[in-house]
């Protein structure tokens, strides 16, 4: 077999369009409820500080993520998608993760061919210990995502909000 | 490859022994050297039937049709037609029992100009998977290989891909023909169609072809047997493969899974999964 | 038209101080469906749920969106204070502006402002998309499957039985007891651990309510609470015990010897055996994988003793079926092999023996009749080194943490070794001595001054052997030298590790496990009994390692959780689970391959209205379905919907911001 393409996929880290001085991205994250999102919880509780940019929505598991919620969120009103579950081994329902994890990939690199940086959807897992780790992952993905700078998604129609 | 006689043979002793309802096949267009499908209920159209290098359509997209609806039916299978089929039978969609299967040991089919279609070049399992008889000489399995156009523009950066893309959806008209024409689109009612879901929007934009097609391709990953109706029902000409053949190359890359529909009892790469699936995409 | 009532909290300054929670309410009555919207100082508080509650009935409310503290915190409080109100109480939205906005964005008011607005804005998006949603009832199987009869297992049947509630226990070995019925006296009292045990096992057997399977191990555990069904393999003893008197014939005549696994291997034990005299059932099993009958098909010597003819060579494992509500899980500890020692010489001299194994010959009831010997010549010991953390708390030979109880019973065999051999001596290398818990101190001050055994503070480098001496080399940390001392015999403090058996087992049960392999509590300080899987509990060293009066009180707190989950014959469960739409259902049974519970099957329903034609939709078991989800992302045609994460109430989140 040849060697895999899909990791020859060039990315560019130049902004797409410049951004306005006051420009703050939007970040959606859609988080499991038993582990990522008491992680969240936790890194409140422990008064952790990372950007503000970050919207969270709360599932049950990440195997609720459909991927059509992240290409909406980057179709509507997100510059970049974060979505978090449990470690795999740890799913609150036995085997969701494991189902998300190969959706992800597959959107992931999907959205890479379309034309879309890689660091626009990203994937963590933590878990409900792991309020610090909440912290770096979003402080990380808010840095990845203003250096692309805004999502304008098809720039030749204004698409409904 | 010529099996106009054979299948004309099958057709009528399958009519008179009355072992199926109607048999789906190809005839010829009529006005030029094109074929299309047909569905022959009556013995006496038998001979209207044909098999050539020019059968191009994936005829089980007509399995779906209410005319085949629980009858039983008689059909031509190319290779990726058959891996459809075994799908079409791993979801339960039709009845095995109600099926006579004629399987090609395909070469390949040709376009217009008479040039072997790209996916017939690529072509991994020409043999069919499923079938009662068998017309040809089987071929054995081919090597799988990355797509010549996928190649071409993995080789792009972001923003050349960016644009091309943007174009493709931009031309979409979203006339749906695609959904149509794919025999893996079976879904009594398609979730771009309802309107109480949130993915309904009739729009004609760019953006709401993207978020169609997308979710189109995603639901067809793993599902897809590259056999193009798609593309060739397509009035815009849109080249819909390479998001499949992306797809395609993505799983059989990260997760070593078989093409669709090769096994029986498959589903497909995302309705199981393996501990060793790759992670480091995750934080 | 939704009408929604916005309600933030201030959270006394929590919230106050770093959102400006005026502007909240004021950004949140610009939304058009937003009828209402006050703050409160406590929204929590009674007075706060009281505007809730009056708003309600005032403004003719649909929905309700408190911004306050995480939905994990306080989302039940609040749907009290709706269904109080006559309200449907999932018509609730709870908007985190505290964990996720006021916490963590205390230097920037502004953003956390917005961002709460931002939050609020998604929640009433969301809210408008709720439904009216019903607690389902689930019936009751009253039964509890208790899985291992150590003394946690026995304590939780025991305590559960006298509820009057059934109980299956299933042990793993011939006999109940598990490693308790191994020690010869317990700290901190030194009472007989075989006096205050065996009167349990005499219980477990005689209780009316408890079946006591023993000999056998669960293989299946399918369902979800108030309705699991356990299969369970009992393995093939051999002996009918329904005949048997456990005489003993048959043991005594049995000419083929087997290391005694009751007492470390110290001693032989026939083929067939019951394991120790006190043995609960007391009856014999014939271990196949030793016994020459059933290897070769030679001797038989058992069957012809036995006089009540209840010896069945031919007797095969056999699977049977329990239908259980709830299941404890007692599998207890193993020791961990303390073979990465090489430097003292584990495994080339004999004398160098376990904590369990010195424990075996000092019992009354041992291989030595209660009187410690050198297994190389059998002399009894005088000079006897204990070494602790043998194991535990060594990340590099061992495991990191405290094994908990060996200070505690190092401390005894100082005792027992005082008691049994006049004129001896002990020597303990330790690191800490952790005495904590109800008398210990006292019992380890008390020991170190009767025994006047020698304490040296320190890791052993090394053992040699000189002579028939084994020479223990280690540091005194206290006076900061290099001490060797001669010794008879040493026995090491081995680490407590969980089963072996515990990753198998908690896959099978479907519970979580940490690193080591000890299964994972659902919270821990706050649920220290329960597993995240409702209706499985822990007891005992499953869950960590502890001490017998730390084991016997999890095992009861089981079983008082597993007489508070039987308290009804129903069950209110959420009703946060999946429906399927038949008309968009087209059959392809995906969501049958994903669901983790097995709680979708299939159904045939009518191709169109009035048609006879059948054809094949999903049909969900609203008992079974723990609202995952993962089905509904999976079906392409969206015919499953997921109540209270709906796709319109996701996606209204997702546009709304």
């Amino acid at each position: 077999m040849e060697a895999a393409v899909n990791n020859q996929l060039v990315s560019i880290e130049k902004p797409e369009i410049v951004a306005p001085p006051d420009w703050q991205p939007v970040i959606i994250g859609i988080l499991c409820n038993w582990c990522s999102y008491a992680g969240s919880d936790l890194t409140g509780t422990s008064r952790i500080q990372y950007p503000p940019n970050i919207r969270i929505i709360r599932v049950p598991c990440s195997s609720r993520v459909d991927p059509w919620f992240l290409i909406k969120s980057l179709q509507t009103t997100a510059d970049g998608v974060l979505v978090s579950g449990c470690h795999p081994g740890d799913c609150h329902y036995i085997s969701g993760n494991y189902y998300a994890r190969r959706r992800f990939l597959v959107t992931k690199k999907l959205l890479h061919f379309t034309g879309f940086h890689e660091n626009r959807i990203q994937f963590s897992w933590v878990s409900a210990a792991e309020g610090p780790k909440f912290a770096k992952v979003v402080a990380k993905v808010t840095e990845d995502i203003k250096k692309l700078g805004p999502l304008h998604l098809y720039k030749k129609e204004n698409f409904e909000k | 490859m010529d099996y106009t006689n054979q299948i004309r043979e099958i057709a009528a002793r399958l009519f008179s022994e009355n072992k199926i309802d109607v048999f789906v096949g190809y005839r010829m267009t009529g006005f030029d050297e094109n074929q299309v499908p047909v569905l022959i209920r009556d013995p006496k159209e038998v001979p209207r039937l044909v098999f050539n290098d020019k059968s191009v359509f994936n005829l089980t997209n007509y399995l779906k049709h209410e005319h085949t609806r629980g009858k039983r039916v008689g059909l031509v299978v190319k290779g990726c037609d058959s891996r459809s089929l075994q799908l079409l039978l791993t979801e339960s969609q039709v009845k095995r029992d109600r099926l006579y299967v004629v399987g090609i040991a395909c070469e390949g089919v040709v376009d217009d100009a008479g040039q072997k279609y790209q996916n017939c070049q690529e072509c991994v399992f020409p043999d069919a998977v499923v079938f009662d008889e068998m017309l040809g000489t089987p071929k054995g399995n081919g090597q799988y290989q990355v797509n010549a156009d996928i190649r071409e523009l993995a080789s792009k950066d972001l923003v050349e891909r960016r644009a091309y893309f943007e174009e493709v959806f931009e031309n979409c008209i979203r006339c749906n023909a695609c959904r149509h024409s794919c025999p893996m689109c079976y879904c009594a009612k398609c979730c771009i169609d309802q309107e109480s879901s949130t993915l309904y929007n009739g729009a004609n934009t760019t953006s709401a072809a993207f978020h169609a097609l997308m979710t189109w391709s995603l639901h067809l990953a793993g599902r897809c047997v590259d056999c193009r109706n798609c593309e060739k029902a397509c009035p815009s000409h849109l080249p819909l493969h390479l998001l499949h053949k992306w797809n395609e190359q993505v799983i059989y890359e990260n997760f070593q899974e078989h093409l669709a529909g090769v096994h029986e009892g498959d589903r497909g790469a995302f309705y199981k999964y393996s501990l060793q699936d790759p992670d480091d995409f995750i934080m | 038209m939704a009408r929604v009532g916005v309600f933030v909290c201030f959270c006394g300054a929590n919230i106050a101080d770093f959102v400006d929670v005026p502007a909240v309410v004021e950004e949140a009555k610009r939304i058009r469906e937003v009828k209402f919207a006050i703050h409160y100082k406590y929204m929590c508080s009674d007075p706060g749920q009281q505007q809730i509650r009056d708003a309600i009935v005032q403004h003719r409310l649909t929905s309700i969106v408190v911004a306050a503290c995480s939905p994990r915190m306080h989302e039940k409080t609040f749907r009290k204070a709706l269904s109080d109100a006559g309200m449907n109480p999932y018509l609730l939205e709870v908007a985190n502006i505290r964990e996720h906005s006021s916490w963590v964005h205390q230097k920037d008011k502004k953003a956390a402002t917005e961002k709460a607005a931002d939050l609020v804005r998604m929640a009433v998006a969301k809210s408008i998309a709720n439904e009216q949603l019903h607690e389902i009832s689930v019936p009751v199987t009253k039964r509890a499957l208790v899985i291992g009869g150590g003394i946690a297992g026995i304590q939780a049947a025991l305590d559960i039985a006298d509820a009057r509630i059934p109980v299956v226990l299933v042990e793993k070995s011939p006999s109940i007891g598990g490693k308790m019925a191994q020690l010869d006296e317990t700290f901190p009292t030194l009472d007989c651990s075989q006096c205050i045990l065996t009167p349990k096992m005499v219980d477990v057997a005689s209780h009316p309510y408890i079946e006591l399977i023993p000999y056998s191990e669960v293989i299946e555990l399918d369902g979800f609470v108030g309705n699991y069904k356990a299969k369970i393999r009992k393995k093939a003893s051999y002996v009918n015990f329904k005949t048997c008197t456990g005489c003993g014939a048959c043991w005594q005549k049995c000419p083929v010897k087997v290391p005694n696994e009751y007492n470390m291997g110290l001693d032989k034990r026939k083929a067939i055996y019951t394991p120790f005299p006190q043995a609960v059932p007391n009856k014999p099993v014939i271990d196949a994988t030793h016994c020459t009958m059933l290897l070769k098909g030679k001797c038989g010597i058992c069957s012809k003793v036995c006089e009540k003819g209840s010896i069945d060579y031919t007797m095969k494992d056999e699977i049977i079926e329990r239908e259980i509500g709830a299941v404890v899980v007692a599998t207890g500890y193993d020791l961990w092999d303390p073979k990465p020692y090489e430097e003292y010489g584990v495994g080339r001299f004999k004398d160098i023996i376990t904590s369990l194994e010195f424990e075996r010959m000092v019992s009354a009831n041992g291989p030595t009749n209660g009187v410690p010997v050198r297994p190389s010549d059998g002399k009894v010991p005088k000079n006897v080194v204990f070494i602790k953390c043998i194991g535990s708390r060594d990340e590099a030979k061992g495991i990191e943490y405290c094994s908990k109880i060996c200070c505690m019973y190092t401390t005894k065999h100082t005792i027992l070794l005082h008691h049994k051999v006049p004129g001896s001596h002990s020597y303990v290398f330790y690191m800490d001595i952790r005495a904590a818990g109800k008398g210990y101190e006292e019992f380890v001050k008390k020991a170190q001054v009767d025994t006047a055994a020698t304490y040296l503070r320190g890791r052993v480098s090394k053992i040699y052997k000189k002579g028939d001496k084994l020479m223990v080399r280690g540091e005194d940390a206290q006076i900061g030298q290099v001490v060797e001392v001669e010794a008879d015999m040493v026995v090491l403090a081995t680490a407590v590790i969980p089963n072996k058996d515990n990753p198998d087992l908690a896959r099978l049960l479907g519970v979580s496990y940490d690193k080591y392999g000890y299964m994972s509590e659902a919270h821990p300080k706050l649920r220290p009994v329960e597993t995240a899987k409702a209706g499985i509990f822990l007891a005992g060293c499953t869950q960590a390692p502890k001490d017998i009066p730390d084991t016997v009180s999890q095992a009861s707190a089981c079983a008082a959780k597993v007489c508070g989950l039987f308290s009804g014959d129903t069950m209110k469960k959420d009703p946060m689970i999946s429906t399927v739409n038949n008309e968009y259902c087209s059959g392809c049974q995906n969501c049958v391959k994903v669901c983790p519970y097995g709680a979708i099957v299939t159904e045939e329903v009518p191709m169109g209205h009035g048609s006879k034609e059948m054809r094949t939709v999903a049909k969900i078991n609203e008992g079974v379905c723990q609202g995952c989800g993962s089905c509904v992302a999976i079906c392409r045609s969206m015919a499953i919907t997921l109540a209270g994460f709906t796709d319109p109430q996701i996606i209204n989140e997702i546009v709304s911001i």
